[in-house]
């Protein structure tokens, strides 16, 4: 069976098989059925035919029999039939019979059979006469009738005795199943009329156009052949009338066929063409555009899927919107995170190296300016630091105020976690110093930072209630990193970044990064004192702008 | 054979004997109307011919001849009396004896001589039906066989003879030859014809009926 990739193409092909299949059906039972018809009442007609034939020819033979039998009583005549030999003298007495009975040809025979005289002028066809002869002879009713051809006409013949008053001769009496009595049948019985004889036809009424339906009448002769009256009757002429039905049913039928296929087409197209819209609304969505919404009316089953297609992407739309605020919320690498892992509270424990960066001189700041104006100069503050921090890989883990929280090495892991966190101390260092170039061009006063980097086991994972939730490290090594970026006030170190030994120990580059030992040092909330280290430039050059001012750190 | 042939010969006056016939059909019915008769074939003078009284008759009563069949001997006279309500119009047309006797009332009788050997059909040219037989025959030993079939022919001398049957519904004549013998009781002669079809003219069950059938 063929595929049709389309649906139109489908039901357009099904619809007119079905509506084909089902007219041809019928036109055929029709047409069966027409000729069945035509057959059954073509049958009967031959039927009626063949018995007015038999009745005509019965009738006839009849007539000439008791005309010859009255005729053969009369005196007159039989005294000359016996009283002559002259054959002149015996066929103008036939003839005259003849005249009298109405018959086609008249002979007389000896009662041996001999032929006497005749009507007919020709050869003596004397044959075709003595079988019935011979039968009226043995017949008790002393009669015989038959046909036989004589003079290429066929004849049906009644042979009657001529008494005085024993039977003394024998008059045969016939008339021709010509030209003209056929085609007298057929005026009567509309049945066309062939005789033959043998295979030779002797006449016929059939001008032979068509198919026919035949009954075929055998008839013996005399000379011991067969004759064959054929009656016929056109198929054609009885099916005529049906023809011109069934002409007017094909009519019907192409004319339903094509509006079949007008109405598979357009059911095919009601439904296919806001399938096709559909699709390539789909295509839209799936090329990102969940704004786009699909515009079908319908009550239907197609309205009902465009509803929920609309629906469908109005939640799409809802869910690029809040994956969206997930990565501005939260960093990419967090936000991947969520959305492969999900959000499941909980974590496990790696080692992490935490970045600690505070901005100092902050409060005195947020005294002299207007707090929008505050809020715009921490916010190009954090872009910038933040900025920094990704270009290293880094994860912005929380803004804390003017503080900022960042982990490296988490979620993703990264072994070289410690080099990037510290490299991304000193680009904050330089990023910084080009903000006070920008911010003095403003007439702001410029701002300083200090940085605490520390690299500890901690757990990393979802912290938080099931409804609210964030991705975030817990454990002492964070706290420690908090410390260290205290100690970057204390004067004497002279640094903006300080970090700890274990970080130290994780780089892979210790030689990078500018680092000098500044000793050991009590850290608050730790009973062991801390080996330190600077980073980075001293911070004279970058403090000597602030101007040395010592801040707390900002909450 | 040889015995006849002798007597004949010795000119003798010969003894006479009986000859008894059986005629039956192809169905070993016995035939009635069958015209038995012997031909002498050595010469045996048959006697002369005696007048018969009263003179045979064909009568013609309630449109039938009676008679069907009648066996004369040649030289015989036979009566044709209308002893019918109705005229009659009797012929015949056979060579042997051909006349009419045109329309005649009831009452009268015409008598005709029988000369010439042959069979005679009668007619009636007013009723096709009427029909009868006259068998004229040369030889004195003749007669009719009655319903039995069975018919014995008295006085016949001894010699040979050609037996002759005839039947309206005969096709030919049959004959045997037989020789009689003054033997005491000779075997019948059987014939067993072949009877036609009665041919005859069906009388109409009454008067405006059909002629024929």
């Amino acid at each position: 069976m063929f595929r049709f990739r389309s649906y139109r193409l489908r039901l357009l092909f099904l619809i007119l098989a079905l509506t084909g299949s089902a007219q041809l059906l019928a036109f055929l039972i029709v047409a069966r059925v027409h000729r069945t018809m035509a057959e059954r009442e073509i049958q009967r007609q031959l039927d009626v035919a063949a018995v007015q034939l038999a009745r005509v020819v019965k009738q006839r033979n009849a007539d000439l029999a008791r005309g010859a039998s009255v005729l053969s009583y009369d005196a007159g005549l039989r005294e000359t039939l016996s009283s002559t030999d002259d054959i002149g003298t015996l066929r103008s007495v036939l003839e005259n019979f003849q005249g009298r009975v109405g018959a086609g040809l008249v002979a007389l025979l000896s009662t041996e059979g001999s032929l006497l005289a005749e009507t007919r002028r020709g050869l003596p066809a004397a044959n075709a006469y003595q079988p019935l002869q011979q039968a009226a002879d043995e017949a008790e009713n002393a009669q015989a009738s038959g046909y036989a051809v004589v003079d290429d006409i066929l004849h049906s013949l009644v042979v009657v005795p001529l008494r005085a008053p024993n039977i003394v001769a024998w008059v045969v009496v016939g008339f021709p199943l010509d030209q003209q009595f056929i085609a007298a049948l057929k005026e009567t019985t509309g049945v066309e009329v062939t005789l033959r004889h043998g295979s030779r036809t002797l006449a016929t009424t059939n001008p032979n156009r068509g198919e026919y339906l035949t009954r075929a009448l055998e008839r013996p002769t005399t000379d011991g052949g067969t004759a064959s009256i054929l009656l016929q009757y056109s198929l054609d002429e009885k099916l005529a009338p049906a023809r011109r039905l069934q002409r007017v049913l094909g009519f019907v039928f192409a004319g339903s066929l094509v509006l079949a296929a007008l109405l598979a087409m357009g059911i095919a197209r009601n439904v296919s063409e806001p399938v096709q819209h559909l699709a390539a609304h789909t295509r839209k969505i799936a090329a990102g555009d969940y704004e786009t919404r699909v515009d079908l009316h319908r009550e239907d089953e197609l309205g009902q899927l465009a509803a929920s297609f609309n629906a469908m992407a109005a939640g799409l739309a809802e869910r690029d919107r809040v994956r969206d605020l997930l990565d501005k919320n939260v960093s990419p690498e967090v936000a991947a995170q969520l959305l492969r892992d999900g959000a499941a509270l909980g974590g496990d424990e790696r080692e992490v190296t935490i970045l600690f960066a505070d901005l100092r001189g902050f409060t005195t700041l947020s005294e002299k300016l207007a707090p929008r104006d505050l809020l715009a100069l921490l916010n190009r503050y954090l872009d910038r630091m933040s900025g920094e921090i990704e270009r290293q890989g880094g994860v912005i883990d929380k803004f804390i105020g003017d503080a900022i929280m960042a982990l490296f090495g988490a979620p993703v892991p990264q072994p070289d976690a410690a080099d990037r966190a510290l490299a991304a101390a000193v680009a904050m260092e330089h990023a910084l110093a080009e903000l006070n170039l920008e911010l003095a061009r403003d007439g702001h006063p410029p701002l300083a930072l200090g940085i605490g980097v520390n690299t500890a086991r901690v757990i990393a994972g979802n912290i938080g209630s099931h409804r609210r939730l964030n991705y975030s490290v817990l454990g002492d090594g964070v706290n420690v990193a908090s410390r260290l970026q205290s100690l970057t006030r204390t004067p004497e170190f002279d640094t903006n970044v300080i970090t700890s030994a274990a970080t130290i120990a994780a780089l892979r580059d210790p030689s990078a990064h500018g680092l000098r030992p500044l000793g050991r040092v009590q850290v608050k909330g730790r009973s062991e004192p801390v080996e330190i280290f600077a980073a980075g430039s001293p911070s004279a050059d970058a403090a000597s702008a602030i101007g040395g001012v010592g801040v707390g750190p900002g909450s | 054979m040889l015995l006849g042939f002798a007597f004949a010969f010795l000119g003798v006056a010969l003894p006479a004997a009986e000859v008894a016939f059986k005629v039956v059909d192809q169905k070993n019915q016995p035939v009635v109307d069958a015209v038995v008769s012997l031909v002498p074939l050595d010469g045996t003078a048959p006697p002369a011919v005696a007048s018969t009284s009263p003179p045979l008759e064909i009568e013609q009563k309630r449109q039938e001849f009676i008679p069907y069949v009648t066996a004369i001997r040649a030289g015989t006279a036979i009566r044709f009396p209308n002893r019918d309500t109705v005229e009659h119009h009797a012929y015949s047309q056979s060579p042997a004896r051909k006349f009419e006797l045109p329309l005649y009332k009831p009452g009268r009788a015409e008598t005709l001589l029988f000369e010439r050997p042959g069979v005679v059909t009668v007619g009636c040219n007013i009723h096709d039906w009427m029909i009868a037989y006259v068998v004229v025959l040369s030889t004195p030993w003749l007669a009719l066989t009655p319903a039995p079939g069975e018919i014995t022919l008295g006085n016949v001398p001894a010699g040979r003879y050609r037996a002759e049957v005839w039947h309206p519904r005969l096709a030919k004549v049959q004959t045997r030859e037989i020789t009689v013998a003054p033997s005491a009781n000779p075997a019948p002669v059987s014939f067993q014809l072949t009877l036609k079809a009665d041919q005859r003219v069906r009388r109409a069950p009454d008067a405006s009926g059909r002629g024929y059938r």
